[in-house]
C-alpha cells in the first residue's frame, strides 16, 4: 500500500511537469530558427557570426560580436545581469532589459537582451546603437548583414545586360579592381571576387532574359561571390576581365555559335558604334543598378540621364488592397517593370529603381537613391484608395504642410540644403512635370485624369529633382481591382509616362 | 476504474480546457477586437465633460471628404459647446469620429480614439490618435491627405485659438499617417480643399 501511494506520487509529479510542459508549448510556440550570418570586416581580416532569430528579431550572440568588433578583456556573468570588459570600456548588461550601458552612456535598443543555449543575446540594432561607440570607425548600412570596422573600404558594383547575337553578355563594373575565380556548381556559375569586402548596393539582379535568370550576391562565409543562374543548362559560358580588373564581362551562349573560345572579345554586331569588349554597358553608374536592365550600350561618358521610378510599399508594407486580394506593393511593381520597358524603349534614359523586389527602403533610402543618381526625374507609383469607381489617375506635387518658419529677406545661400527642404527648390518643375503627365494620362480614353494637385506626399519631400506621386485610383476594400490589372491597361500607363517624360525635355543629362 | 487513471484522465481534461480557452481567446483577439467601435464615439461624445447640459449650442462646421474624395464638404453640427478650449478640440474631433450625417466619406475609422489633446501658448494643437485610426482605413495620398485636413481645417474653422495642428499616434511622432502623407511637421489648414460647392 505504501509501495503504490509512492508510485502514484512520482506519477503525479510527472504528470504535472507534463502538464506544464504542455502550456508552455503552447503558449510559446517554437521560436528559434537559425537563419543566416552577420559578417564583421575589418584590417585583420572577417569574422563571421550566427544569426538566431528569437521570435522574429534577429539576434546575434553578444561575446562573439564583441571578439569580432575589438579585444574582450574579461567579463562578469550574474545571472540576470553581465559586466563586459572592453578596453578601457566597460559594458553593462541586464537580461530582459533593453538598457546598454557602454561606459557612461546609457544605449537604448529596440529590443530586449535575452539568452540562449547559455549565450547572451543581443538584437541586431546592438551593431547600429553600440558597435559604433566601441570601434575606432565603423561603417554599417541598417538593413544589411556586414559591417566594416576600421580602414576597410569596401568596393561596390554595378551590373548590367545586353544581348547578344545568340546570347547575352552580363557586364559588371567594380569600383576596385577585382580579381576573379570562376566555379560552376549545380547548374550554376559562382565568381569569386577575391578577399576585398564588399558592399554592394543591391543584393540581387532578376533578369527578364532567355540567357540569364538571376545574379546575386552573397557574402554570408565572409567570402565575397557573384552567383549566376543562367537560363538554361545547355549554354557556354565565357567569362574575361578588362580594364584592369574594373569590368568583369561574361557571355552566355547557344553553343556551336559561340564567339572565339578564348573569351568574349569578339564585338558583337548589335554593339553601337563606341562598342568595344571593355565598354560597359548602361545602368552602371554606382547608384542603384537597374534591375530592369536597358539593352543598348553606352560607354559611361555619355550616361544617359536617370529616371528614378519608386514603387512605393513593398515588404510587410502592402500598401492598399482591393476586395478580390490585388496589394498596392504587387501592382507598382508591375507597372514599374512596364514604365522602366518604355524609357528603355526611348533610348534616351536609364532607368533607377528605388526598390528591386519585395524589400521596403524606408522613404529617405528611396529619396537618396534619386539623389545620388542626379536624376531628372523622380516618380513615385501609387495605387490607393481614391474615392468611388475608377480608373482615375491622379499627379501629385510635394506641398509642405506649413509655409517655411523663417523667411529670411535675402535668400541666403546655404552649401547644402537642409534633408527635408530639398524639394522645395524644384517644385516649380515638379509642376511642369505633373502637367505634362497629366496631359499625357488626360489623352487616354476611358480614364479620368483630374488636374495635378498638391499633397503633403513624405517620399517627395527630399527628393532633389523634379518629383511627382502617381496615384492609379482604384485599389480600395469595397471594390475589386478591375482594369488596374489588365496588361493593355498597365501598358498605356506606362507609354504614357514615357512620352510625358520625353515631353517634359528632361533629355540633359546632369553630371 | 482506478484512481490513477482518474487523476491521468483530470489532468488531460484540464489541459485540453487550457488549451481550447487559449485559442479561443487568440481568435476573439483576432477576429473581434475592432468590433463595438461603432457606438463608442457617440457614447464618448455623449459623456457629461464633453456635452455639459448647461454649456451653449454652438453651430459647428466640420469638414467631412466628399464621396468621390475630389475635397472637403462642410457639415454643420449643433455641438453643447464645452468650456475649455481642448475640451472642445475633443468635441470636433469625436462629431468628425462619429461621422457625417448626409453620407459623405468618414474621415477617421469609428474606433478611433483620441489620446490626448494639447494646445500650446503659440496655438498648436497636438492631438494624439489611437493606433486605431489605422484599421480599416483604406490607404491613399488623397484619403490620407482628406483625413488629415478633415481634422486640421475643421479644428481651425471652430476654435479660433487652433493655428496649426501637429498628429501623433500613440504619443510619437510618425513619419508618415498610413505610408503616404507627411506628418513629420505641424498643419496649417488649406482652404483649396474646402473649397469644392455641394
Amino acid at each position: 500500500m505504501i509501495k503504490s501511494s509512492h508510485r502514484l506520487s512520482h506519477y503525479r509529479t510527472l504528470i504535472i511537469l507534463g502538464f506544464i510542459l504542455t502550456l508552455i508549448l503552447l503558449v510559446c510556440p517554437a521560436q528559434r530558427v537559425r537563419s543566416d550570418n552577420f559578417v564583421f570586416y575589418s584590417p585583420r581580416g572577417y569574422e563571421v557570426v550566427p544569426i538566431e532569430m528569437i521570435g522574429n528579431v534577429k539576434y546575434l550572440p553578444l561575446l562573439p560580436v564583441l571578439n569580432a568588433v575589438g579585444s574582450v578583456s574579461g567579463w562578469q556573468e550574474k545571472r540576470k545581469s553581465m559586466t563586459v570588459y572592453f578596453g578601457k570600456l566597460q559594458l553593462e548588461l541586464r537580461m530582459g532589459d533593453k538598457k546598454v550601458k557602454v561606459g557612461k552612456a546609457e544605449v537604448a535598443l529596440q529590443d530586449p537582451i535575452r539568452a540562449s543555449n547559455g549565450q547572451w543575446m543581443v538584437p541586431l540594432d546592438f551593431v547600429h546603437f553600440v558597435v559604433p561607440r566601441l570601434a575606432e570607425r565603423t561603417s554599417y548600412r541598417t538593413g544589411s548583414e556586414r559591417i566594416f570596422i576600421g580602414d576597410v573600404k569596401p568596393a561596390s558594383f554595378a551590373v548590367s545586360l545586353k544581348s547578344l547575337p545568340n546570347g547575352s553578355r552580363l557586364s559588371v563594373q567594380f569600383t576596385n579592381p577585382v580579381r576573379v575565380r570562376t566555379v560552376s556548381r549545380n547548374g550554376r556559375y559562382v565568381v569569386f571576387l577575391g578577399n576585398q569586402p564588399f558592399e554592394p548596393l543591391e543584393q540581387a539582379f532578376r533578369f527578364e532574359d532567355p540567357y540569364v535568370t538571376e545574379l546575386t550576391f552573397d557574402d554570408q562565409d565572409g567570402v565575397p561571390k557573384l552567383i549566376l543562374t543562367p537560363g538554361s543548362a545547355a549554354l557556354n559560358f565565357y567569362s574575361s576581365e578588362t580594364a584592369g580588373g574594373r569590368t568583369l564581362l561574361v557571355d552566355l551562349v547557344k553553343p556551336g555559335a559561340a564567339p572565339s573560345p578564348q573569351g568574349p572579345t569578339a564585338s558583337p554586331p548589335v554593339s553601337t558604334g563606341t562598342a568595344g569588349p571593355a565598354t560597359p554597358s548602361a545602368a552602371s553608374k554606382p547608384a542603384g543598378p537597374a534591375a530592369t536592365v536597358s539593352r543598348q550600350a553606352v560607354s559611361p561618358e555619355t550616361l544617359l540621364p536617370a529616371v528614378v521610378l519608386d514603387p512605393g510599399h513593398g515588404g510587410e508594407d502592402t500598401g492598399a488592397r482591393s476586395r478580390d486580394g490585388v496589394l498596392e506593393k504587387d501592382l507598382v511593381e508591375q507597372v514599374q517593370d512596364r514604365v522602366s520597358a518604355a524609357l528603355a524603349a526611348t533610348h534616351a534614359y536609364r532607368v533607377v529603381p528605388t526598390r528591386v523586389g519585395d524589400a521596403d527602403p524606408d522613404l529617405d533610402a528611396r529619396d537618396a537613391i534619386a539623389n545620388v543618381a542626379h536624376a531628372i526625374a523622380f516618380l513615385s507609383l501609387h495605387a490607393g484608395s481614391y474615392g468611388t469607381g475608377g480608373p482615375r489617375v491622379a499627379v501629385y506635387t510635394y506641398a509642405f504642410p506649413a509655409p517655411p518658419a523663417l523667411v529670411p529677406s535675402e535668400p541666403t545661400r546655404l552649401a547644402f540644403a537642409p534633408w527635408d527642404e530639398v524639394q522645395r527648390a524644384h517644385l516649380e518643375r515638379s509642376r511642369q512635370l505633373a502637367s505634362a503627365l497629366e496631359e499625357q494620362f488626360a489623352k487616354l480614353s476611358g480614364i479620368t485624369a483630374p488636374p495635378p494637385a498638391e499633397a503633403p506626399v513624405h517620399v517627395l519631400r527630399s527628393v532633389d529633382a523634379p518629383a511627382v506621386a502617381i496615384e492609379l485610383g482604384n485599389l480600395s476594400p469595397d471594390l475589386d481591382a478591375g482594369i488596374l490589372t489588365d496588361v493593355n491597361f498597365q501598358q498605356q500607363i506606362s507609354e504614357a509616362i514615357a512620352r510625358a517624360i520625353e515631353a517634359f525635355g528632361g533629355g540633359t543629362a546632369k553630371p | 476504474m482506478s484512481r490513477r487513471t482518474l487523476v491521468v484522465t483530470l489532468i488531460v481534461l484540464a489541459v485540453v480546457i487550457a488549451s481550447l480557452s487559449y485559442l479561443r481567446s487568440l481568435a476573439w483577439r483576432t477576429f473581434h477586437e475592432i468590433q463595438g467601435g461603432e457606438e463608442s464615439a457617440h457614447v464618448r461624445l455623449s459623456q457629461e465633460a464633453l456635452q455639459p447640459s448647461t454649456g451653449l449650442k454652438q453651430n459647428v462646421t466640420l469638414y467631412f471628404p466628399a464621396d468621390d474624395e475630389s475635397g472637403l464638404i462642410p457639415e454643420i453640427r449643433a455641438l453643447s459647446w464645452a468650456a475649455t478650449d481642448p475640451d472642445r478640440i475633443r468635441q470636433v474631433l469625436l462629431a468628425l469620429i462619429e461621422g457625417p450625417t448626409k453620407g459623405h466619406n468618414r474621415p477617421l475609422p469609428p474606433s478611433t480614439d483620441v489620446r490626448a489633446v494639447f494646445l500650446t501658448a503659440d496655438g498648436t494643437a497636438y492631438i494624439d490618435f489611437s493606433n486605431d485610426i489605422l484599421k480599416g482605413f483604406a490607404p491613399g495620398i488623397q484619403s490620407e491627405t482628406l483625413t488629415v485636413y478633415s481634422v486640421v481645417n475643421s479644428l481651425a474653422a471652430n476654435i479660433p485659438a487652433v493655428k496649426k495642428v501637429r498628429i501623433l499616434l500613440e504619443g510619437r511622432e510618425v513619419e508618415t499617417l498610413d505610408g503616404h502623407v507627411d506628418l513629420t511637421e505641424f498643419f496649417v489648414p488649406n482652404p483649396v480643399l474646402a473649397e469644392t460647392p455641394n
